[in-house]
């Protein structure tokens, strides 16, 4: 709580989270607030400019342009949402069970987690798309399980040091259940990081969800989706130059507000949360150590 | 902070937008090179064959490809009529089951080897005989190839065939030097060896094929092109800047850049050609099975739409194969299928299928075209479910397994009418899903071999052929796609070729 009131002291991040917010409402109500039916053809009118009837003109079945753009936007959130969705389950549980499970199963994770990030995002959705057959669902689940090592790697990385921090030790010691101590001390630690993380992610899943899109996978034409709308209007560049350059807009400012927004999550706390207890964490080891040599 | 903030916040915003002008720029290619004008090399924006072999080609487009490299015994004149080509003349016996080639005499492959009769033989024979052979299903009234003399070649038929002279300006009938295929006949697929204008000097797979003019070619004296270069289909949005900077020479561009090639100065040629859209319909898939379904597709598209959305208008909508002015265009066929959706609806509830029927569209793109026909079904109570597959497999998917119900396909139209029946309409035909035909058309299409092509009777038969396939065949054409040739000024005006785009006269300054 304390980063996010932090975060939200900063004047671009409050304009970050109104953008997303605008965003996340045309994701949710698009559909309603779509003046006409998105897949309504009207081959007497294609390729219009704005008017009366159509504020942002036609495309080239004569559909309307603002309902496609509104309508399109759910689509394209939801992939990315559940792509980052996936990769936080799969990313954060074996990212602190690895701490906890023993050292066969970290190494395994950790091999695991390497061999996963060499592996390219666009060109893994694509292969997926190909085996697993042509779905939103299917290409999002495969980024999903590639944006896993990195919530692994983040929440591993922060739990490391908090694993050994004496308060930690001395409640498992006390007999506090490893679930307690989870929940009580480790998690509200790393969740500042995570969700840098998972801005940051998002707008990773953001673009490759376009990107996919605007190969014609994932989501299939007619559905509107802003990187299909981006590769349809490309073909009518001479009549309509102008027509890319809407759901680029979008692209272009939802992404940008994840990346502002995950600046300001850092910038307002979310690497202090960790920090003391780094430093705490270095203390015990060397008096261990010291232990160590006075024994000897 | 603030600073450090306000500096990140800079990259992110970059990033963001970096992003997406990256995203829109996904469809460009830079233009840049050299421009092509004076160096006497035509640079072909079209498309690239799927096998230089023209025993295993599989794709309709590649004829045009292929006739740059290869000569078959005949060609096709502009209005797609056999002309002589290696074959100086032609005659047929009295009852039309035996034809006489009489070659030219001097004639040589790229290879150097002599193209005589023996070797006319041969390669002929191949096409007949490999058992992988694509062609061979056309030549199935050949029933043997005989080399008379050096310079004569005769033809045995089964049955009286007078399209065989139109059959063999094609890709059928394209002459392979026997040097080259008994040596490495799989090698033919990226290097071949006939006896064309042009022979192949270097190809990379999907990107170029370079080419040099072949001056042993029977014709050599009207190709005055040194050079020629073929690359795949261009981009709709980059082929006007692409023909401006020279990357391109000549190109083929959709109908939605006409206006666009004429503003920026190019030469713009809308030459009316053999293709057709078209639905294959698989007769043999249920509700395909019923033929009220069948029937109920016909009405429910409304070609003029399509035309007006897919080609912006260039061409005319269509319900039978063969376009208008060619000599198998049966004219009463025209108003066949009149835009209907009342009677599609009536159809269906007569198949039983009032509360509406699911149907997949199979398509190797879903933009555009399937959308819309999607769209139209829907007005009439199909739902069609739109299945894309990628390129790739759609000849395998397409024309091998026929497993989809309707494809939505383009025909390139074929050298000869009987074999446009065949690929269309018969029982072994590639975009005949449904894998039969009834007995009359079965008869009506041995009616138009056994007519010679000056026969007074000859446009009667076919167009007769023609009026029962569109109506006994569950195919739905939509319109003819003609060839829209972009070019620089710098190249000289080129022949307005039905069939196979031709060369011949062709400069570039």
């Amino acid at each position: 709580m304390r980063t996010l009131r932090n975060t939200l002291r900063v004047p671009v991040a409050r304009g970050a989270l109104a953008v997303l917010l605008l965003v996340a409402l045309l994701a949710v109500f698009g559909g309603q607030l779509a003046p006409q039916d998105p897949l309504a053809q009207d081959t007497a009118h294609v390729l219009q400019g704005p008017s009366g009837a159509h504020l942002l003109g036609t495309d080239y079945l004569g559909r309307d342009v603002l309902s496609r753009l509104l309508s399109g936007t759910g689509l394209s959130v939801a992939g990315a949402l559940e792509a980052v969705g996936a990769a936080l389950v799969l990313g954060i549980v074996p990212g602190l069970a690895s701490l906890w499970l023993g050292r066969v199963f970290e190494w395994t994770a950790l091999r695991a987690v390497d061999a996963l990030m060499a592996l390219p995002f666009t060109l893994f959705a694509i292969a997926a798309v190909g085996v697993l057959g042509n779905g939103l669902h299917q290409a999002m689940l495969a980024l999903g399980v590639l944006l896993a090592p990195l919530f692994f790697r983040v929440t591993r990385a922060a739990a490391l040091g908090l694993r050994q921090v004496p308060y930690v030790e001395a409640a498992e010691l006390m007999g506090a259940s490893r679930s307690w101590v989870l929940r009580r001390h480790i998690w509200s630690k790393v969740l500042p990081t995570v969700a840098v993380t998972t801005a940051q992610a998002l707008a990773t899943s953001l673009l490759t969800v376009t990107s996919l899109t605007f190969l014609g996978l994932g989501v299939q034409p007619p559905a509107p989706t802003w990187g299909g709308m981006l590769a349809s209007d490309l073909g009518f560049l001479a009549q309509q130059p102008w027509a890319p350059v809407l759901p680029g807009v979008l692209i272009m400012l939802t992404v940008g507000a994840l990346h502002l927004l995950a600046d300001a999550l850092r910038d307002g706390g979310a690497a202090d949360a960790v920090r003391p207890v780094r430093a705490a964490a270095t203390a015990p080891v060397r008096e261990e150590k010291a232990d160590a040599a006075v024994a000897a | 902070m603030t600073s450090a903030l306000a500096r990140r916040s800079f990259l992110g915003l970059g990033l963001g937008a970096g992003a997406a002008v990256a995203l829109t720029a996904c469809g460009s290619s830079s233009g840049a090179g050299a421009s092509g004008t004076g160096t006497g090399t035509l640079k072909w924006g079209w498309e690239l064959p799927t096998s230089w072999d023209p025993v295993f080609s599989s794709a309709g487009w590649d004829v045009h490809d292929l006739s740059l490299v290869y000569a078959a015994l005949t060609k096709l004149d502009a209005n797609g009529n056999p002309v002589p080509a290696l074959a100086s003349h032609w005659s047929y016996n009295a009852t039309g089951t035996e034809i006489t080639f009489t070659l030219r005499s001097g004639l040589t492959f790229s290879d150097g080897s002599a193209l005589d009769a023996t070797a006319v033989k041969k390669s002929l024979d191949r096409g007949r005989t490999d058992p992988k052979s694509l062609v061979a299903a056309q030549l199935a009234h050949v029933s043997q190839v005989t080399a008379g003399s050096p310079t004569t070649v005769v033809l045995k038929l089964t049955q009286a065939d007078y399209q065989i002279p139109s059959l063999l300006a094609g890709k059928t009938g394209m002459i392979v030097s026997p040097k080259a295929f008994e040596a490495n006949a799989a090698g033919l697929a990226t290097q071949p060896v006939g006896a064309g204008p042009f022979t192949l000097s270097s190809y990379t797979q999907n990107a170029k094929a370079v080419l040099r003019r072949n001056p042993g070619y029977w014709d050599a004296a009207n190709i005055k092109l040194t050079g020629f270069e073929v690359y795949p289909l261009p981009d709709a949005s980059t082929v006007v800047a692409s023909l401006q900077s020279g990357q391109y020479n000549v190109a083929q561009i959709p109908g939605s850049q006409v206006a666009a090639a004429k503003a920026a100065g190019l030469e713009v040629q809308v030459i009316p050609s053999m293709v057709v859209a078209v639905l294959d319909v698989n007769s043999g898939k249920a509700p395909l099975t019923d033929p009220d379904v069948a029937l109920a597709l016909q009405y429910a598209i409304d070609r003029q739409a399509l035309l007006k959305t897919a080609q912006f208008g260039y061409g005319t909508v269509s319900n039978q194969p063969f376009p208008p002015g060619y000599v198998g265009h049966d004219t009463a066929s025209d108003s066949l299928y009149p835009y209907d959706p009342a009677k599609a609806k009536a159809l269906l509830a007569k198949a039983g299928h009032a509360g509406g029927l699911d149907l997949t569209l199979t398509t190797t793109a879903a933009e555009g075209v399937p959308e819309q026909i999607q769209a139209q079904l829907k007005a009439v109570g199909i739902n069609a479910k739109i299945s894309v597959i990628p390129a790739a497999q759609a000849t395998q998917v397409a024309y091998v397994q026929h497993s989809q119900q309707v494809f939505v396909d383009q025909f390139a139209g074929r050298d000869s009418a009987a074999q446009a029946f065949q690929v269309l309409f018969g029982p072994q035909g590639l975009m005949n899903p449904g894998r039969s035909t009834p007995p009359e058309l079965l008869a009506a299409v041995a009616k138009v071999s056994a007519t010679p092509l000056d026969s007074p009777h000859y446009a009667e038969v076919l167009q007769a052929a023609t009026a029962l396939a569109v109506r006994t065949m569950p195919n739905v054409f939509l319109y003819t796609v003609p060839r829209i040739l972009a070019r620089h000024k710098s190249v000289s005006q080129l022949p307005a070729d039905v069939v196979v785009q031709r060369f011949e006269g062709v400069t570039v300054s």
